[in-house]
């Protein structure tokens, strides 16, 4: 029974959201919360890829992406989204990236503006659940594989190294036995020329 | 031996060009970035300015409760069509908190099987059909206050006699204020606004009464309460203190919860503005007329 605040308005995430927000246990209560994702949505800025326990990570990418629509939005001559990049990037040369680089990036952007993966966990060690958080357009190389059909990659280039050498195994087989072919040819030539003589003698005969 | 002299100097002049722009986008940033502002909105901002957009605070119940569980596309869209229906019934006026409304209902019990009921709003709550209203009236020394669905059947008008906003949301702390802050004569009459002006924002501060009172009302920040200081011992100040949540305006997703985004909105307000709009219209057309039939002078 509640009606929706109308003073404020934002713009539609597109990730999904949990209905209620996750409680990231910390003995400071709500705002030892928020400092905690504070710190990995800077970390998230400033690195663009960072590796963290799931919980966190997918906490810090709702706050990564309601501060960089709320920059898309209001742009950095308004004050409260000012205040706000402030409050949530703890190193302040990072508002001038969000703002001058992030924003450009981002502006004519219709997906999310980030992107979580699932990481390995290492054996044998605590259960948690691993994740990498990234900003979708960073330098680094990309994660996930796609470039199964490209020829310099490492796979590729020795599946192409045996390829070829199968194929000259192959040609030099057929080789060999065209060769042995031949040489049975010519034997047996030879063999019909040292037998023709006879056959003439009989073979005239019988076509006359 | 020209070359080699020119380049330098070139170089000095372009080194000191760019010194002079720093110097002047420091000296003049605020004309430069209000430049830069006209020419983005076109692409970016396009999705705010939508001016159906602004009918989210003449009628807030039309948005669904932001809570997801509690969200059921098929539901929202037949409440919105019965809503339109019931308006299209009665006039349900544009009214805020803060603004004096006179009700009307059939009460079969009551003189003439009506009651009417003048009070301040001092809340209005919840969405789609199950939005409410409640009004707040001292009669004979006694706070009285009633809640009205705001498409309850049985309500047969709501007319608006002042039409304002109060400094707050809610309006419950004049339960503790003096009661002449929340007396209404039922004879009130209607005071009509000249078309076209904003909603004005009566900026009155109530005086409380002394404690003790329903809720903390220190901690709360209000700005409608004139005297709140006065009551307060050392104790409650340090509680106060201790009890804020500065960090509360910056929690984004909190604040994303409570809303509905502004995509959504623009859907919901794209289906229901043109009814909307006619019904205001016909409305405007029936308040034109109205005047013109005066009252018949009663014969002896």
């Amino acid at each position: 029974m509640n009606q929706a605040q109308v003073t404020k308005l934002v713009s539609k995430l597109r990730i999904k959201v949990a209905p209620e927000p996750r409680r990231l246990r910390n003995p400071k209560g709500p705002e030892g919360r928020l400092n905690k994702l504070r710190k990995t949505v800077t970390g998230l800025i400033k690195f663009e890829r960072i590796e963290l326990n799931f919980n966190r990570a997918d906490e810090a990418r709702q706050y990564a992406e309601r501060l960089i629509s709320e920059a898309i939005a209001h742009g950095d001559c308004h004050k409260p989204t000012m205040e706000i990049a402030d409050y949530w990037l703890l190193e302040k040369e990072l508002i001038h990236k969000l703002f001058k680089v992030l924003v450009p990036r981002y502006e004519n952007c219709n997906t999310a503006f980030t992107k979580m993966y699932r990481a390995p966990r290492p054996l044998y060690s605590r259960n948690i659940e691993k994740a990498v958080l990234e900003l979708r357009g960073n330098p680094y190389p990309s994660l996930i594989n796609k470039q199964y059909s490209n020829r310099q990659l490492i796979q590729n280039v020795l599946l192409d190294a045996a390829k070829y050498d199968y194929r000259q195994a192959k040609y030099a087989e057929m080789a060999d036995k065209i060769g042995k072919t031949e040489n049975q040819q010519l034997n047996n030539l030879t063999k019909k020329d040292e037998i023709t003589p006879e056959n003439k003698e009989e073979q005239i005969p019988l076509s006359t | 031996m020209a070359l080699v002299i020119r380049k330098p100097t070139f170089d000095i002049l372009s080194a000191a060009k760019w010194m002079i722009r720093k110097d002047c986008r420091a000296l003049s940033s605020l004309v430069e970035k209000t430049e830069e502002t006209e020419k983005r909105p076109v692409g970016r901002r396009a999705r705010f300015q939508n001016p159906a957009l602004e009918y989210r605070h003449i009628f807030p119940e039309f948005l669904p409760d932001p809570n997801p569980k509690w969200r059921n596309s098929l539901r929202e869209k037949m409440e919105r069509a019965d809503m339109l229906k019931r308006r299209s019934q009665i006039d349900i006026p544009e009214f805020y908190v803060g603004s004096v409304l006179a009700v009307t209902i059939s009460d079969p019990h009551a003189q003439g099987k009506t009651n009417r009921f003048v009070g301040i709003c001092i809340e209005r709550k919840g969405c789609g059909l199950r939005a409410e209203f409640t009004l707040r009236n001292v009669v004979d020394h006694q706070g009285v206050e009633i809640r009205y669905d705001l498409y309850d059947p049985t309500i047969q008008s709501i007319q608006v006699l002042r039409l304002e906003k109060r400094l707050d949301d809610k309006l419950f702390y004049l339960r503790d204020a003096l009661p002449e802050y929340s007396t209404f004569p039922f004879d009130m009459d209607p005071e009509i606004l000249p078309e076209g002006t904003p909603v004005p924002v009566n900026t009155v501060q109530v005086k409380l009464k002394p404690r003790p009172w329903l809720e903390r009302w220190e901690r709360q920040e209000l700005k409608g309460v004139a005297n709140i200081e006065e009551h307060l011992k050392e104790k409650d100040r340090i509680r106060r203190e201790l009890r804020k949540t500065p960090w509360e305006k910056y929690d984004l997703m909190k604040e994303y919860r409570k809303t509905i985004p502004v995509e959504d909105q623009t859907e919901i307000w794209g289906e229901v503005h043109n009814q909307l709009n006619q019904l205001r219209l016909s409305r405007k057309k029936m308040f034109k007329k109205r005047p013109i039939s005066t009252p018949k002078p009663q014969l002896g």
